[in-house]
């Protein structure tokens, strides 16, 4: 590819850092997506629950009279359809309560022959806290032990454990750049001392440093974008295989991933930071390695 | 050279109290018996290795205080023939003429065009892509004195430059470097061969005990090429 004054392969840098880069994009194109596929839900979850309250009435106790429930549910959603910061109300039906069980229960089992709360699903036209109170005060006066979930709590703890996730990424990805910087830097100077020989016959033909430091730049530039051109198809592959698993699984527990615009600009960015990072560190450690000589 | 002196580790000195100056355009051989320290004088002139005391001047520079950022354009002046050639295996006979060349950011059509006319003169024209170690030692011999002149330096040290050719090589070579001599280049040739110091009448620099002195030509050869001279300071 480059025109390199260095003799290629069989050195330790064209030994190493193809193997060492192909690695390290691997991992760090799984953290990477990772981190997207996360967003990605968050997001989605975020879309879906951000501006809804879903409330709660509990079956009476001892009370087998199914229309009783049901009238004290048709009530609620009255009292809720005459609140001003309310968009939409509806009471989800017993097919749809079943669905929500058929990840724990299976299908054999109806909700209808289990004392399972009414659920009311409200979309608000006014997202603010006083709105949620308005809710609340509106469904306690009619029934007083109804629950009232903005599911804000959730929320946080799913913000939260995303965050937490970032970090861990974040942490990765960190180590990465470092096992990466320290490992061409120990090739580079092992090759060096390798190429002393080159390396005075291009002193005395008055080859500066720069243009010495250059030569190894390209070089592993070279070997490194070959590493991890390999490292990103691999974790390419990997990502691919499982967001096919994840959208083969036809479960509730797991949302809709999609790898989206910005998982296919992140990832071969990894790629393309890994491979130039090995190049300029490359370049910094010839240069302060031939400070030392004359 | 001022009061130069150099010794290896804790070595005795190799050279010792060496006073030199050479003349712009001059042309001189430098003798002296084995482990006198010819390839040792010669690499304080191509900035291999400071002076352990002294002084080295090149070109109105004082090397051995100069940064290292100013060595590399003092070496461009430089021409080295070295006695073991070090010539990069893994380059042609052509990149290792083009080095000198390609480091000083030459255009590449010039280099090709100034390479290939070097080595057709040389007479390696059909060995242009050859590698170093499939060439005879006379051959690599011819691509190193042409890697050492190829860039027009003005001062062009060779050691033993004629000891692996025949003898019309050997004349050949050494009218290479007259040449490059009447063109304005300093030259030193260290050399064991008495035959040529003597059929080239060029004075001579001898080293001895570590110390140089200055001697007139052996014996001028009736015909042979004279020196070109010169007026200023190497």
């Amino acid at each position: 590819m480059f025109r390199t004054d260095l003799p290629l392969g069989g050195d330790s840098a064209s030994r190493f850092v193809p193997w060492l880069m192909a690695i390290m994009v691997f991992l760090g194109t799984l953290a990477v997506s990772g981190v997207n596929v996360f967003d990605s839900i968050l997001a989605g979850w975020s879309r879906s629950v951000t501006g809804t309250v879903t409330v709660q009435i509990p079956p009476l106790p001892a009370q087998d009279d199914v229309s009783a429930n049901l009238d004290r549910a048709e009530r609620a959603v009255r009292a809720l359809e005459d609140v001003g910061a309310v968009e939409s109300v509806r009471l989800l039906s017993g097919e749809e309560l079943d669905r929500l069980l058929e990840p724990w229960l299976g299908t054999a089992t109806p909700s209808a022959d289990l004392p399972l709360p009414a659920l009311i699903d409200v979309t608000l036209a006014d997202r603010s806290e006083d709105a949620v109170a308005a809710i609340a005060a509106a469904v306690t006066e009619i029934v007083p032990d109804a629950v009232i979930d903005d599911h804000r709590r959730w929320f946080d703890r799913l913000v939260g454990l995303t965050e937490a996730f970032r970090l861990l990424a974040i942490g990765i990805t960190t180590v990465i750049v470092a096992a990466l910087a320290l490992t061409v830097i120990y090739a580079t100077r092992a090759s060096l001392a390798e190429f002393r020989d080159v390396i005075d016959v291009l002193h005395f033909v008055g080859a500066r440093d720069r243009y010495i430091a250059g030569q190894f730049a390209k070089r592993t530039l070279e070997t490194a974008a070959k590493g991890a051109a390999g490292g990103f198809v691999l974790g390419l592959v990997a990502v691919l295989i499982v967001s096919w698993l994840a959208g083969s699984v036809e479960s509730g527990f797991l949302p809709d991933v999609s790898l989206g615009l910005r998982f296919w600009l992140s990832v071969p960015a990894v790629a393309v930071i890994a491979a130039l990072l090995a190049m300029t560190t490359a370049y910094i450690t010839v240069l302060n390695t031939l400070r030392a000589m004359l | 050279m001022n009061a130069v002196g150099l010794h290896y580790g804790e070595g005795p000195d190799v050279l010792s109290q060496i006073e030199l100056t050479l003349n712009a355009g001059s042309f001189h051989f430098l003798t002296g018996p084995s482990g006198a320290g010819k390839t040792s004088l010669l690499s304080l002139l191509y900035l291999a290795r400071r002076p352990t005391h002294g002084s080295v001047h090149l070109f109105g520079t004082d090397t051995t205080s100069a940064a290292r950022g100013a060595l590399p354009a003092i070496r461009r002046q430089v021409g080295v023939v070295f006695q073991d050639f070090r010539l990069l295996d893994h380059l042609s006979a052509f990149d290792n003429v083009a080095l000198p060349l390609r480091v000083a950011g030459v255009a590449e059509t010039q280099i090709k065009d100034n390479v290939t006319e070097l080595l057709s003169w040389v007479g390696l024209s059909d060995a242009m892509d050859a590698l170093p170690p499939s060439l005879s030692g006379g051959q690599q011999q011819r691509v190193a004195i042409a890697r050492a002149v190829v860039n027009r330096p003005r001062l062009i040290l060779a050691d033993e430059p004629t000891g692996n050719v025949d003898d019309a090589i050997a004349m050949r070579l050494m009218q290479l470097f007259i040449e490059l001599n009447k063109l304005g280049a300093s030259v030193i040739i260290a050399t064991h061969n008495q035959l040529l110091v003597s059929q080239f009448g060029f004075p001579r620099l001898a080293l001895s005990d570590g110390r140089v002195e200055e001697l007139p030509p052996l014996s001028a050869v009736p015909g042979a090429p004279s020196p070109a001279g010169g007026t200023s300071d190497v």
